[in-house]
């Protein structure tokens, strides 16, 4: 039984909703009908111990584990109203506008320019090159990274350091303009300080997109969102806004592993 | 959790509260003579393994040096032939001619009904008696009048040819051979007349019955023919199908199947597809026998397999995250094949087809099946006209009776090592241009 605290009832306008949405990888229940509702203009956090279906959950949202075959998704996932899975959402369009970072930094080896506008040229946003060098510099100056590369645009985007990489591939789902962005773990390959850089970017970039976060680090929960989902065994304990849920958590499960009984 | 970091502390804190030395007695199971000698003996089984690898790596150098230092030292000798000197009057012998009529496509004709076999045969015997003139090819004026249209102010003066002994006295000259034509040689080389030369023509000619005529051009020809099909056919239809199987196709029990036929495939003796080009390719094609265009396709048949493997492991080795970051900007998957994964494979994909295509190259088995051991004098025109590969050459003159095709087999080797070391740099260089790191 899922918990959602009446606070968070209030919000209107869900970005993204989740209804009944259960994964299975083969014939085992990765995640057990889970219900969500994304706000447009919060950072939401997925939090729970190793193993409980968060990242999977996460994938749904932009159909990544389409990518895997032996993956099911059931029950019925929307982005402003409109069914992800049907036919008229195309896979392509749906992941322009769900963009999606991943807990390993994944830069392609290719320079740093083409990394940012690889997305943007398949897409057709950037016809003219101004127009692309446009976009690669708004989307590394969102990124915080501008200043760091803008005179190595050509250097190859895995020579950067493992931080740098990661704020690339943050800046690389931003050049398409996407409405939402997922975003894996983030920061657990990275150092305290390269960590601290992401956490501020995903603070300045809350409220253009909706972020929704999963990691492992209950302070970094605490640090950067405005709502939390803990997830235990597949399925979503609670659901509420995180300064709730961390001091005044209703389910006995999410208060054990916040106090860390467990996990 | 809670109590792993209570025993560290334990073990560093308690000993170090005591006096100094008591610290290294924390460490003292490391510094028992059991355990001094253990590291003893994982270092010696190290030093040990490492001289095995250097003696491993030292003896395939020495075998390779003597191998290629066999072949160039006996190639040497089949890129010179003897030949006789032979100084021909021009216009002495009343030949007439132009630089229009001497380099006119009936030339060789006009030359011949002047007479010049009899006025190159008159010459010789001047020069060399009549017995070394009876050495002399009896085609030689043929040389003489390619040597005038190529230039035809020589019909103004005296000039000395270089023209190809028989064979006879080439063996003669090195040495073996009869008697007779030792001691004949031994008298023309002492007059200056007869030598060892250099003989470019061997990269020109094609095969002859002579050693002293024969040229490799005819096979080489052949076998870059024969390597562009294979090529041509074998690395797009093998990339298409290891992107396919690896990027696309559904993993079941069809697919299973193929995968264990292409291993069969590429495990299947070269002879077989020879068979299988017999029986297929010169059926639909009964009358491209000996072309390279069959000889082609027969290899490509064998090369395949090993591209698709060596293809399907490049692209295994390709990062899954490349994938999943290029899927979630929103590439199709036909973008991700083309703009990510491709490329990255490339490298690998390129090391198989090299592998492959030497192979191809070496091949002798499945073209001698196809009739490409057929005698061909003349170098092949296109992908359909008769021809013969390298290796078939080789294997042809390795064949041969008379002493002079030995020193030619091993130049015919040589140019097959140098045009496999040729095209190996080549596709080295196109990997290295292409390898991308991450």
């Amino acid at each position: 039984m899922t918990v959602i605290h009446d606070s968070i009832k209030k919000d209107r306008d869900a970005k993204m909703i989740a209804r009944d949405v259960s994964v299975f990888y083969g014939a085992k229940k990765a995640i057990d009908e889970v219900s969500i509702d994304i706000a447009p203009d919060y950072v939401t956090a997925f939090i729970g111990p190793s193993g409980c279906g968060k990242s999977t959950f996460l994938r749904c949202f932009n159909r990544m584990n389409d990518t895997i075959p032996v993956a099911k998704v059931t029950g019925c996932i929307e982005l402003d109203g409109e069914d992800i899975h049907s036919s008229n959402m195309d896979v392509v369009q749906l992941r322009a506008r769900v963009g999606m970072v991943f807990q390993k930094p994944n830069p392609f080896p290719k320079s740093i320019y083409d990394n940012i506008a690889y997305g943007p040229k398949i897409h057709g946003l950037g016809e003219k090159k101004a127009d692309l060098d446009a976009i690669v510099e708004r989307s590394l100056t969102r990124a915080g990274l501008w200043g760091e590369v803008k005179d190595r645009l050509d250097e190859s985007g895995t020579a950067l350091s493992g931080g740098q990489q990661q704020r690339l591939c943050i800046a690389r789902a931003i050049a398409v303009d996407p409405e939402v962005i997922l975003m894996d773990e983030p920061a657990s390959a990275l150092d305290p300080i390269a960590t601290a850089k992401i956490e501020e970017l995903i603070d300045e970039l809350s409220g253009r997109y909706a972020i929704v976060i999963v990691t492992h680090s209950m302070q970094q929960a605490a640090r950067v969102s405005q709502r939390t989902a803990f997830f235990h065994l597949g399925k979503m304990v609670e659901y509420g806004p995180t300064d709730d849920i961390f001091t005044n958590p209703i389910e006995e499960r999410t208060q054990d592993y916040i106090t860390g009984r467990y996990g | 959790m809670s109590s792993t970091p209570a025993t560290i502390h334990d073990a560093h804190g308690g000993p170090a509260a005591d006096a100094g030395t008591s610290v290294i007695g924390s460490f003292g199971h490391t510094r028992t003579p059991e355990f001094e000698k253990r590291l003893q003996k994982r270092y010696r089984k190290e030093r040990n393994f490492k001289r095995m690898g250097q003696g491993a790596i030292l003896f395939s150098v020495a075998v390779l040096i003597f191998l290629l230092g066999n072949m160039l030292i006996n190639g040497v000798g089949g890129f010179q032939r003897a030949e006789l000197a032979v100084p021909i009057d021009f216009p002495e012998s009343g030949l007439v001619g132009d630089e229009t009529s001497l380099t006119a496509s009936s030339a060789v004709q006009v030359l011949e009904l002047q007479g010049l076999p009899e006025i190159v045969q008159f010459y010789a015997e001047e020069a060399l008696g009549e017995e070394g003139a009876a050495q002399l090819s009896r085609d030689a004026w043929r040389d003489v009048a390619a040597a005038l249209q190529g230039d035809p102010s020589l019909i103004e003066r005296t000039h000395t040819f270089n023209l190809a002994a028989s064979s006879d006295l080439a063996s003669g000259l090195s040495g073996e051979g009869s008697a007779e034509m030792q001691a004949l040689a031994q008298r023309l080389e002492e007059r200056g007349v007869l030598s060892e030369k250099f003989d470019g023509g061997f990269l020109s000619r094609s095969d002859a019955t002579s050693p002293q005529q024969v040229g490799i051009w005819g096979a080489l020809k052949g076998s870059i023919l024969t390597m562009i099909i294979t090529l041509a056919l074998a690395f797009p239809v093998g990339v298409l199908s290891a992107l396919y199987l690896e990027e696309y196709a559904p993993r079941n029990r069809w697919t299973d199947l193929i995968e264990v036929s292409i291993n069969n495939l590429a495990a299947v003796p070269s002879i077989i597809f020879g068979l299988l080009g017999l029986a297929v390719f010169l059926t639909i094609f009964p009358n491209f026998r000996s072309a390279p265009l069959i000889g082609g396709l027969t290899l490509a048949l064998m090369t395949m397999p090993v591209i698709v493997i060596s293809g399907r492991n490049a692209i295994k080795a390709v990062p899954p995250s490349i994938r999943d970051g290029a899927l979630a900007v929103g590439a199709s998957p036909l973008q991700v094949v083309f703009h990510h994964v491709l490329p990255l494979a490339l490298p690998g994909m390129l090391t198989g087809t090299i592998i492959g295509m030497a192979r191809a190259l070496g091949e002798t088995a499945p073209l001698l099946l196809i009739g490409m051991r057929a005698f061909v004098a003349t170098p092949p025109d296109g992908f359909t006209s008769p021809a013969t590969v390298l290796p078939v050459q080789i294997f042809l003159w390795s064949d041969e009776i008379d002493r002079g095709f030995v020193e030619r087999t091993s130049a015919a080797i040589v140019i097959l090592l140098l045009f496999l070391l040729l095209m190996n740099s080549f596709a080295i260089y196109l990997r290295n241009k292409f390898e991308k790191t991450w």
